[in-house]
């Protein structure tokens, strides 16, 4: 395992908030927290099915409980970057950034998408999908980084 | 060289202690003065040598706050090091670490894992004595190191005293032999069983 991207929930753990989940449910009454849990091990699940639940759970979080929303949109990226729904990740991100811009776990999830885009061939996608300003940042740092020597 | 073996090293203790700060020290020697608070959990990795061989840590960094504690008990799981952090200039995160303290005792599935308590914040004006985060440290027969996250003292120390003690404690710790890619997990979940899931958001 190399980063966040990689880890995988074990299923002891998504059975166990599945479950909570479903029994709040039943109830008609499902708080939050349990919504919450439930959905971040969805996103770190091996099965794309599993995190486009968790996405759709963690969107209707973001809209209906804006004390978590950082949490939200963080998972929102993993969940997306996960099942190569790179452009829609890094969306997620930039309105992470705009929050909080020098959020460090969030700038490395970002280099984490870069890279993988990169492996992938996948970067002139990124390009159309609008994340010009992201790559212009990254060639901009190479240059200084470059002119400095 | 390739790595000998990959550990995986826990770092828990209160919010705002330095935890975060800690592993940036360590993995890339930069420091944060407004660090924002960690998300869920985060992971970075490290490769560090120690006794002549290569070995690579996972670095888990745990949130502290309360929406997070349900969910960072199965982080326990296979780690074979933690490292419990506390802030000199603040007592209570002292004593606090007591609940970190059965908390790993009650999740940690390795019966020897190997725990390092750092008084992290010695740059600041201190609270807390030497002599009372070492008293802590024997009581529960952990290792004891003080730290600077900002000034880089004693953070390199506190992850080799740890991978060194790791390293020593025979059974502890696998080798990676050259098939080390055929991990096993137990991630056993059918796609089919993943799939039957009829409820539907009102987005
Ligand atoms: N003076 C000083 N401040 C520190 C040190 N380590 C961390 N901090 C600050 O303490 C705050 C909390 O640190 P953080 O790493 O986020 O703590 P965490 O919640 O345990 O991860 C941040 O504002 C850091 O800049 C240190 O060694 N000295
Ligand atoms: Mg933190």
């Amino acid at each position: 395992m190399d980063d966040v991207l990689d880890e995988v929930v074990s299923s002891e753990d998504l059975e166990k908030f599945e479950k909570v989940f479903h029994e709040q449910l039943h109830q008609g009454n499902v708080t939050h927290k349990a919504q919450f849990e439930y959905a971040w091990c969805l996103v770190r699940s091996k099965y794309a099915t599993d995190i486009r639940k968790g996405i759709l759970l963690l969107k209707e979080l973001f809209n209906s409980h804006a004390e978590g929303k950082r949490d939200y949109l963080f998972y929102l990226a993993i969940g997306n970057a996960r099942i190569k729904e790179y452009n829609k990740a890094l969306h997620y991100i930039k309105r992470f950034l705009e929050i909080e811009p020098t959020n460090q776990q969030v700038l490395a999830l970002e280099r984490q998408i870069n890279k993988r885009m990169e492996t992938e061939g996948l970067v002139g996608m990124a390009v159309a999908g609008g994340a010009v300003l992201a790559l212009g940042g990254l060639v901009g740092l190479g240059i200084a980084l470059a002119s400095r020597k | 060289m390739d790595c000998v073996t990959t550990l995986k090293i826990l770092v828990i203790g209160e919010s705002g202690v330095g935890k975060s700060s800690i592993i940036l020290a360590f993995t890339t020697g930069d420091y944060n003065s407004s660090f924002p608070a960690t998300i869920g959990v985060d992971y970075k990795c490290k490769v560090m040598e120690v006794n002549g061989l290569k070995v690579k840590l996972g670095i888990w960094d745990t949130a502290g706050q309360e929406r997070y504690r349900t969910l960072t008990n199965s982080f326990y799981r296979d780690a074979h090091g933690a490292i419990l952090v506390y802030d000199v200039s603040e007592p209570k995160t002292l004593q606090k670490l007591n609940e970190w303290v059965d908390e790993l005792q009650v999740y940690s599935t390795k019966k020897n894992i190997v725990c390092l308590v750092v008084g992290n914040k010695i740059d600041k004006d201190r609270a807390v004595s030497r002599e009372a985060g070492q008293a802590f440290a024997q009581k529960h027969r952990m290792l004891f190191i003080e730290s600077s996250a900002k000034t880089q003292e004693g953070i390199n120390l506190a992850f080799e005293e740890l991978v060194q003690k790791i390293i020593e404690t025979p059974g502890l710790w696998e080798s990676t032999g050259s098939s080390s890619n055929i991990r096993v997990t137990s991630e056993e979940r059918s796609q089919q069983e993943s799939s039957c899931y009829d409820y539907t958001c009102s987005i």
